[in-house]
């Protein structure tokens, strides 16, 4: 038998259980964990900024090569001023916004229809997945032929990459939903409209959700090759003007606006996911009470 | 009264009631048909429901309980045979169902569990709302008419599934295995709740259960089941006078009349056992 330490629990065999600081002040300590949360997500992107910072400042690394966060920071400044960098920025978010509207619309539409009627699904589904694997910017010739040199080119192309995302993953969704909650609304008569009001869409909700936090985040990664090839303006040309005249300051304020407008359009989506499914614990949160 | 009730043995032995509410004949349900080994859940099944009857339902796991509610349910058909329900129309709901596994939403609180039945059969959001709360406090759960299931129990769950079929009102119930996740008092406060709404409006109910207490407590009638393929073994017509009080199970006389339900349900639930073992070890002799 295992020696007794000093100031262990009394007797070898028994065991208590108390209430620990989440029990005796149950307010506090969840406000506390949240600070705590918050501030780690906050802290480990500027660590990592700051070692890059120190590398550049201590010549580790090329500074001509890969300039240093003050230096794009200060860049970021003049190029806002100078150059009218809030236009592009302006222009690549409308086009990802409709883009995104459409593809989605589209994808839901496509992705609950062919979830619930199996003949849809057994029709159209080999044809979409031959086109799913299709790279979307190997569409852009046609696209142009099609829609021509303007706008409405970048958001279908956008909107094709998002409808794929979403139309599958809402597919998978309505036929996961467990055949005992359809059970539970045919035994009181519900028709194929009630059904989806009060079953198929609720219980699919935070899956499509899922696929819709997904989709954000490409239609993000596709404006930027997008308007890297066309070029002209938006924030993927101020990526790509600054490769093409050597002002290497110029790409990286690129990626980092692109990063910050997908941090925040992914964040929005996940945020109207949780006000749509308040019951939802699927993506980490509390139910919403 | 004294002793075990009449007894009568076989399928289809019952007279043909003139007023059956519910009369199943011939009623077979093959699973995985169109496959190299379909499963012969139930059949051929016989068995007549009289308007106003407790019908209760026992038989080993797996003998087609389940199956044979929900032909009943019209919610899968039946392979072979055919069910007549007489609905007199007078409830808005001919029947409804409380399940095996609670199937109430998570995305619904339990207030609207229990409404979204009534909206469904065109009742005013409002009205559902009111009668959906009346019957969560019968259900002793008004405290959490608006939180979602997933802060609830499982014996809540349940009982929030068992307002939500009983809200309708239906002419029919049909409940499968109820109370089997309910601790030992609630199960009975339910069970007594049952009886009052059964007696005040004269509804028919086909209910499963394992518990052979249960099923005298409750039944008019209590139907034992064969293994599966499920028939009917035999039909026994419970003996004791209502309203029947909690004391009636330490009598000698439900005592004896529950070894002869035991006595008929034992060789079946033996054979099912026999086959479970038996596919036990033909799977280890394959190793
Ligand atoms: N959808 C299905 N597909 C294939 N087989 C099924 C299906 N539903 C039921 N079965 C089979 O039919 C048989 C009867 O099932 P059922 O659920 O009716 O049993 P039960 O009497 O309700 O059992 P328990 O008392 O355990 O609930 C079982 O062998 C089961 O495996
Ligand atoms: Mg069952």
């Amino acid at each position: 038998m295992r020696a007794l330490k000093k100031g262990a629990e009394p007797g070898p065999g028994r065991i208590r259980r108390v209430p620990g600081a989440a029990e005796l002040a149950p307010g506090r300590s969840s406000r506390r964990r949240r600070a705590v949360e918050l501030s780690l997500a906050i802290l480990f992107p500027v660590v990592l900024i700051g070692l890059w910072q120190t590398a550049s400042t201590l010549d580790w690394i090329d500074a001509r090569l890969y300039p240093s966060p003050f230096d794009i920071a200060a860049k970021t400044r003049d190029l806002f001023s100078e150059r009218d960098l809030a236009e592009d920025v302006w222009i690549s978010v409308r086009r990802i916004l409709w883009g995104y509207f459409w593809g989605a619309l589209g994808g839901l539409s496509a992705g609950i229809g062919m979830g619930m009627f199996r003949l849809m699904r057994r029709t159209a589904e080999p044809t979409l997945i031959a086109l799913y694997t299709v790279p979307k910017l190997a569409l852009l010739p046609i696209y142009l032929t099609v829609f021509g040199f303007g706008e409405t080119t970048v958001i279908a192309l956008i909107a094709t990459t998002v409808f794929f995302f979403v139309w599958l993953s809402a597919m998978a969704a309505v036929m996961a939903v467990p055949e005992e909650y359809r059970e539970a609304a045919h035994s009181f008569g519900a028709n194929r409209r009630q059904l989806f009001h009060h079953v198929i869409l609720p219980a699919s909700l935070p899956q499509i959700f899922v696929g819709l936090r997904l989709a954000a985040g490409v239609s993000v990664l596709m404006i930027v090759g997008v308007e890297f090839v066309l070029g002209g303006d938006g924030i993927g040309h101020v990526i790509n003007g600054g490769r093409i005249l050597g002002l290497i300051e110029q790409t990286y304020v690129g990626i980092a606006i692109v990063a910050v407008i997908g941090v925040i359009f992914t964040a929005l989506v996940r945020l109207a996911g949780r006000l749509a499914s308040p019951w939802s614990t699927e993506d980490g949160g509390q139910p919403i009470a | 009264m004294k002793g075990a009730g009449s007894a009568s043995a076989g399928p289809g032995s019952r007279d043909q009631a003139p007023d059956a509410k519910i009369s199943i004949s011939g009623v077979h349900r093959t699973f995985a048909a169109d496959t190299a080994d379909p499963v012969h859940a139930l059949g051929p099944f016989d068995l007549e429901i009289a308007d106003g009857e407790f019908a209760c339902l026992v038989g080993p796991s797996g003998c087609g309980k389940s199956t044979l509610l929900r032909i009943v349910a019209g919610l899968i058909r039946p392979s072979q045979g055919e069910i007549e329900i007489n609905a007199s129309g007078s409830s808005s709901a001919p029947l409804s169902v409380v399940f095996q596994d609670y199937s109430i939403y998570p995305w619904k609180t339990v207030e609207r569990n229990v409404s979204y039945g009534l909206e469904i059969q065109g009742m005013r959001k409002k009205a559902a709302l009111e009668k959906s709360r009346r019957w969560l406090a019968k259900m002793g759960l008004e405290d959490f008419a608006r939180a979602y299931p997933d802060a609830l129990s499982g014996g809540m769950r349940q009982r929030v599934a068992i307002a939500r079929a009983l809200a309708v009102e239906p002419e029919i119930l049909l409940m499968d295995e109820p109370f089997a996740a309910l601790d030992a008092q609630l199960r009975q406060l339910l069970q007594d709740e049952l009886l009052d709404i059964w007696q005040a409006d004269q509804r028919t109910v086909l209910f499963i259960t394992h518990s052979l207490e249960e099923a005298i407590v409750l039944g008019d009638r209590v139907i034992v089941m064969t293994s599966r393929p499920g028939r009917v073994l035999e039909s026994f017509e419970v003996p004791f006078p209502r309203p029947r009080k909690p004391e009636l199970r330490d009598t000698p006389e439900f005592s004896k009349f529950k070894a002869m339900l035991w006595e008929s349900l034992k060789g079946e639930v033996q054979h099912y056992l026999s086959d479970v073992h038996g596919a036990m070890s033909d799977a280890e002799g394959q190793r």
